[in-house]
């Protein structure tokens, strides 16, 4: 008796998962057959800075070029999104073309996860494509990731509220810091009102800081890298943004940037440090305050001495068509539309920079964008390892920087970091 | 033959548990990083996983600090469910009703809604406890709860405790049904106060329930994740914060040291069976179930 259950679970099982084969088979068969000419192609761009207006654009441009093809777009968030890449890309059900900031874009080329498009480059702008974003989507020579945009970080600021305190646009370091503090008191009226707006998690505002003063993160010699962040000038650094965060800002200690433009909106925020687009996003229409646009200016972040600026964090992201994409041929055609110059100038259009060199007189000719023009020629990057994803995916710096917003010994937790950053970077 | 009763439910949970923990044991011994997640052959290291973690004095913080929050959590929700369960008996009908639709709605709510809207409440600039406790006339005015780690646990504790109370206060509260009411009053009688007849005729009663609820909510509370990784998002220092499960994610996803994460999520497992184990045995021994 036993054995004969024993045998029919065997049988039943044997049949269902032999049925269970021949079904997948059958349709990944069918599936390539129809890949050449038609298929769906899964479009993931992260966060808020494509607008829906481009992405109506290029879903409509993609249909027109290859008929009978869709495009689906799914909006990711920054936030957990190289968790989401590892298990997506790796997947069956892989998106086709996804978008990665262009600090974690070399893990993933690094371990294979995309396609490798060198040999299509020059369709894709080739020559002409900015080279410093170029960089991020290459690794070992072989070239995987189409820069979408770039961007580098100014000073969005309140005129009014400079007029009303006297303030001029500050030329050094302490100028920025004094204007903060200055207009903080000037508005002690307003509740919450931060002077220079700094949560506690906003690192890629804090690297200027800790460039112009000779700090880094980390700096690699001979093959081994060793965390920066303790090191004298990264210190100086710090010691600024602790300033800042304790005298001009009212920014929550433990958040990040991304619902700034909402305190700005409410009048909380006299200067606010953020990319280029950052502008648009405060003036849009849905959830900002189209009304101030008027009142809103732009500079880049001045240096320690007169007359210099502040290295700005060279922000971006590349576009990529996964290693498992099914049709890898109509998501080609859709990454030549999205790096296309009619696509990048409307991207440029919104003051983000275009990845090519032909376009970059294009960034239209608001303030904003000449501060970021100006800053852009001094932009440096995070150390250039595969293995940086990990460094962000632990928010080895976000801690530290929390720890010190709270009031930590700067130079503890910044050793702390350096451990964290090299255990993560030598692999 | 009722041997063979049991073997379609063996059969299943081998396929639907046995598969993964053979993959996770399997993974915990091999070199596994994002290229082999992507194609690259793994190779194979023995125990070197383990030395690497058991080495680690931030996988030892970690385990210490999910212990100790397990243990304040269990204690707190058998303490409170109890004393919810033993309420339930004693109010009228109309306030039973409402405790039990309050409890229901507490327990039906998913946990990452609940965290998310407990982590509303908590928010450093826009939270109802901050302004509450401001307007109570403390000086709360955008104090973040979640940056400092006592703080951010006593967050979490609120929530895991607070979805943890339904099904213990429910459980409880059917126990306390079948406790004899001439016993009760037999002992009311001989003159025992309250807390005499909870010690002396409710609980023996209840002990069989109670053993098994707090071994369950063990198990419960030790991989808790969804709370303390939405919490972690909203603001706390995740270094200082991360608990075993939360760590196990961190490491394989977030670092992409997928071998080192499932090394961490093994030990996991093995401590749960340990205790689950040797609980069930002394219940086992001691009580007639």
């Amino acid at each position: 008796m036993k054995i004969r259950a024993l045998a029919a679970v065997g049988i039943a099982t044997a049949l269902a998962l032999s049925a269970c084969g021949g079904g997948s088979d059958d349709t990944a068969s069918s599936d390539t057959e129809g890949a050449a000419q038609t298929g769906t192609i899964r479009l993931w761009l992260n966060g808020e800075d494509t607008p829906q207006e481009l992405v109506d654009y290029a879903k409509t441009e993609f249909e027109k070029q290859n008929p009978g093809s869709t495009l689906e777009f799914e909006r990711q968030q920054w936030t957990g999104i190289v968790e989401k890449l590892t298990t997506s890309l790796s997947s069956n059900d892989s998106p086709d073309v996804v978008e990665l900031g262009n600090t974690q874009a070399q893990a993933f080329e690094a371990a294979g996860a995309l396609l490798d498009i060198t040999d299509r480059k020059a369709e894709l702008g080739g020559d002409d494509l900015v080279q410093s974003l170029v960089e991020s989507g290459s690794y070992d020579g072989r070239f995987y990731g189409v820069p979408y945009y770039g961007g580098a970080r100014i000073v969005v600021y309140r005129k009014d509220l400079f007029k009303d305190a006297g303030i001029e646009i500050p030329t050094t370091t302490q100028e920025f810091v004094d204007a903060g503090v200055k207009l903080k008191q000037e508005n002690s009226d307003t509740e919450d009102f931060s002077g220079i707006y700094f949560p506690g998690k906003y690192w890629y505002a804090a690297l200027p800081f800790i460039w112009d003063n000779g700090g880094d993160i980390a700096t690699q010699n001979g093959g081994q890298w060793t965390g920066q962040l303790s090191t004298p000038g990264s210190v100086a650094g710090l010691t600024t943004v602790k300033t800042i965060m304790d005298t001009a800002s009212a920014a929550p200690k433990d958040a990040d940037e991304s619902k700034d433009y909402l305190d700005f909106c409410k009048g909380r925020i006299g200067m606010l440090m953020g990319p280029g687009w950052k502008v648009g996003q405060i003036v849009n229409e849905d959830d900002g305050c189209p009304k101030l646009e008027k009142d809103i200016g732009a500079f880049a972040l001045p240096g320690k001495t007169e007359g210099t600026l502040a290295p700005s964090f060279l922000g971006g992201s590349n576009l990529a068509v996964s290693a498992k994409s099914e049709h890898p041929e109509l998501a080609l055609s859709l990454l030549k539309i999205l790096s296309g110059d009619e696509y990048q100038t409307k991207l440029a259009d919104l003051g983000l920079l275009p990845v090519k060199k032909s376009l970059l007189g294009e960034v239209s000719g608001d303030e904003a964008a000449k501060a970021q023009a100006e800053a852009a020629e001094n932009t440096r990057f995070t150390p250039a390892s595969e293995n940086w994803a990990g460094v962000e995916a632990g928010s080895v710096l976000p801690d530290m920087l929390v720890a010190i917003a709270q009031g930590k010994d700067i130079a503890t937790e910044t050793k702390t970091a350096d451990e964290a950053i090299a255990s993560a970077l030598n692999q | 033959m009722p041997y063979a009763l049991l073997l379609p439910a063996a059969l299943v949970l081998a396929l639907v548990l046995g598969y993964p923990f053979a993959r996770l044991v399997v993974l915990s011994m091999q070199k596994f990083g994002l290229k082999q997640q992507f194609g690259a052959p793994p190779d194979w290291v023995g125990a070197a996983n383990y030395t690497t973690i058991l080495q680690d004095t931030q996988f030892w913080h970690v385990l210490y600090r999910t212990v100790g929050f397990c243990f304040a959590a269990v204690v707190l929700t058998m303490v409170l469910g109890m004393l919810v369960a033993l309420l339930t008996r004693r109010v009228g009908r109309v306030l039973r009703l409402a405790l039990i639709v309050s409890l229901l709605l507490a327990w039906a709510m998913p946990p990452l809604s609940a965290t998310v809207v407990w982590q509303w409440l908590f928010d450093t600039q826009y939270g109802l406890v901050n302004w509450l406790l401001t307007a109570l006339g403390g000086d709360f005015h955008g104090h973040s709860w979640l940056t400092n780690p006592w703080s951010f646990f006593g967050v979490a504790l609120i929530i895991v405790v607070w979805m943890g109370i339904p099904f213990v206060a429910f459980t409880l509260y059917a126990g306390l049904t079948q406790v004899p009411g001439e016993v009760l009053e037999a002992a009311q009688l001989d003159g025992a106060n309250a807390w005499q007849r909870f010690r002396h005729v409710i609980m023996p009663f209840l002990r069989p329930v109670v053993l098994i609820l707090t071994a369950l909510s063990v198990l419960w509370d030790f991989r808790v994740f969804t709370q303390i990784y939405v919490l972690q998002k909203a603001g706390g220092i995740s270094r200082d914060t991360n608990l075993l499960g939360v760590y196990a994610y961190r490491v394989a996803f977030g670092e992409n040291k997928f071998d080192l994460g499932a090394a961490v999520a093994v030990v996991m497992v093995l401590i749960t069976l340990g205790f689950t184990v040797f609980y069930l045995r002394q219940i086992t021994r001691q009580e007639e179930l």
